[in-house]
């Protein structure tokens, strides 16, 4: 006899609020396209449920020293474009990235110490070198994060990049300059909704649009409280779509960051011969972490192996059909 | 709601050197604010008070039965300082308190019924405090138990949740809740319930924490809620305890705060189509009450959103 089952379709009240990036001559830019994400009135890729009008896109980082610390299978894939971030970007343009995410490492006391002009001078010959949006974040200490990022938001000024990263004790003087400088500001918390949330209020408090924040929950990698970024993301994403503007920004994870610094992906010697092919290790790290974010409601992914990139754009195509 | 005053605890740097000096005046003087302020009974925390507990717990109550009759409730864990108060308390007396921990349980459940004295029994375990209504009541089965074992009936016993901050454990604030209505039905007669306030706003901004007192009090005590440990000095709270109790709907706020006690109390979901959102108070009530339910996701600033 057959059975017929009705799929259980969810009457949501809200939905993740769009959030452009990138800005084109029209709007004040030079960017050759923008990149628009969020949007979804349901749970990640319930198609049948409610609207998903943009897919979720990939960003590929890219570091303005070259990162002689990453691990062998990463430097294999990108080869000497490390050594220059302008071949490093064009090449990750090549690749298929939707974003380019700079990480201005070069100005971290232990890699350099750049200063704000110097690092005026890369994001400005980055934006020349790429028409894609770009995500710039600075070097994750604070004082140092402050003053880099001003000038970059400066120099940057009406392309609508996204710029971070903002915590709950350091997000005045970055909101600052989205502010001045008509860009988008990325809220990070660890691991916790209510500090999300606080993060999300502080930041509009201030006078940003609502629609000019993105959250970054902190990703955790496979192994290593994956699980706990997940049911985060699915709360967050949950209390979205039941009306609670404050938890309807769009989410961006910063899987590359993340994935690569696990042993796993890492260590090659004195590990058990069931993890396997060590080449492939990292990889399929990136990926899992990476596909398992989207189905927690990622919106932006921020990768940084090739193969990983092809992968989970695979993977995207196929959820998003 | 009976109101155990809490202003005499040890945390408390002044109390603290009250204690350590023997002022006695100092120690009567908060007494005789908080007997003032409708207190029921007092509580006198003198903290473990390892090396003269005893000696403190004499002094101290003996100060403070000079000046009130109030029943005192005796908050140490040093047995031997619990003893001696009990001892020296001459009208009723309140042992705070035993737990379901091998140690707290062998020491005081035996000293609360050698006395008399009626007893709080937090529903924790070596594991800790357990997450649900369901986990808590089966605690507080053990301890109603176990104090029968020891002659001491049900109604003497205050059986107490644990309450813990919002902004920490924002679904368990329900189920602290749950917990106090399940509470009253695991014995004949009723065992009373008591809770320590103040902790649910524990680790929120100052300027929320009396508001986020006074809305999870009336839901504590709509689930059937007899007692709390409070700052008696707090107007508010006093205030709003008695405008649930005796049904006081002589502004919007408060049948606003009827109707909540009402909806917990009847197992209802709470009819916001009352509150005026225009009116910041019933505003910010309001959105207390979606944040103690768990509805909305708690931040800092909810109150600003």
């Amino acid at each position: 006899m057959p059975v017929t089952v009705q799929t259980p379709v969810e009457k949501w009240n809200g939905a993740v609020r769009e959030v452009t990036l990138g800005a084109t001559k029209a709007d004040g830019g030079t960017r050759g396209r923008t990149v628009t994400v969020g949007g979804s009135a349901t749970l990640p890729f319930l198609h049948f449920e409610g609207a998903i009008p943009n897919r979720p896109v990939i960003a590929i980082q890219v570091q303005d020293i070259d990162p002689l610390d990453w691990s062998p299978t990463l430097r294999s894939a990108w080869g000497d474009v490390t050594k220059d971030v302008l071949k490093w970007a064009a090449k990750a343009v090549d690749l298929g990235a939707d974003i380019i995410a700079l990480n201005l490492r070069s100005a971290h006391p232990d890699s350099g110490n750049r200063g704000p002009e110097e690092i005026a001078e890369t994001v400005k010959s980055v934006l020349g070198a790429v028409d894609l949006p770009l995500i710039i974040y600075g070097p994750g200490v604070p004082e140092k994060d402050n003053e880099v990022l001003v000038r970059a938001a400066e120099v940057a000024a009406g392309e609508r990049v996204a710029i971070g990263l903002c915590e709950q004790n350091n997000y005045r003087t970055i909101v600052a300059a989205c502010l001045a400088n008509g860009h988008v500001a990325i809220a990070r918390a660890p691991i916790d909704v209510n500090i999300q949330k606080q993060i999300n209020i502080l930041m509009s408090d201030m006078g940003l649009p609502l629609d000019r924040i993105l959250m970054d929950p902190t990703t955790g990698a496979l192994g290593y409280g994956l699980e706990y970024s997940f049911s985060v993301m699915e709360r967050l994403r949950l209390s979205a779509l039941q009306g609670d503007g404050m938890t309807q920004m769009p989410t961006i994870c910063t899987i590359g960051d993340e994935a690569w610094r696990a042993k796993e992906a890492k260590v090659s010697q004195g590990v058990p011969e069931v993890w396997g092919d060590f080449a492939k290790r990292g990889v399929v790290w990136e990926t899992i972490t990476a596909t398992t974010l989207l189905n927690a409601g990622a919106d932006i992914l921020v990768l940084r192996h090739p193969q990983a990139v092809e992968n989970v754009r695979k993977a995207i195509d196929q959820l998003i059909a | 709601m009976i109101v155990v005053g809490e202003r005499i605890h040890i945390i408390s740097p002044k109390v603290k050197a009250a204690i350590e000096s023997r002022e006695t005046q100092a120690i009567q003087a908060l007494a005789l604010n908080q007997v003032g302020a409708g207190s029921h009974y007092l509580d006198l925390n003198i903290g473990p008070s390892k090396k003269s507990g005893a000696e403190v717990m004499e002094w101290i109550v003996d100060a403070v039965q000079q000046v009130t009759d109030l029943p005192l409730s005796l908050d140490t864990t040093n047995a031997a300082a619990m003893e001696a108060g009990l001892k020296k308390v001459a009208r009723r007396a309140m042992v705070n308190s035993a737990s379901a921990e091998q140690v707290r349980l062998n020491n005081m459940m035996p000293l609360a019924a050698k006395y008399g004295a009626e007893l709080i029994a937090l529903t924790m375990t070596e594991q800790g405090i357990p997450g649900t209504a369901d986990g808590r009541a089966s605690v507080a089965l053990d301890l109603i138990t176990a104090a029968a074992e020891h002659g001491i009936g049900s109604d003497m016993l205050y059986l107490d949740p644990l309450v813990l901050p919002v902004s920490a454990d924002q679904a368990g604030v329900r189920e602290t809740i749950e917990a106090i209505r399940v509470f009253k039905q695991l014995a004949e007669p009723a065992p009373k319930t008591i809770v320590g306030l103040s902790n649910v706003s524990n680790g929120a901004p100052n300027e929320n924490r009396g508001l986020i007192n006074r809305v999870f009090m009336v839901m504590c005590l709509g689930a059937g809620l007899d007692s709390a440990i409070v700052d008696p000095l707090d107007k508010e709270l006093i205030e709003w305890a008695a405008i649930v109790e005796n049904r006081d709907s002589s502004s919007a706020r408060n049948n606003i705060l009827i109707a909540l006690y009402d909806s917990v109390a009847n197992m209802e979901e709470f009819d916001r189509s009352i509150v005026d959102m225009n009116d910041p108070e019933q505003r910010d009530v309001y959105k207390t009450i979606q944040i103690l339910n768990n509805e909305i996701i708690y931040a800092h600033s909810y109150l600003k959103v």
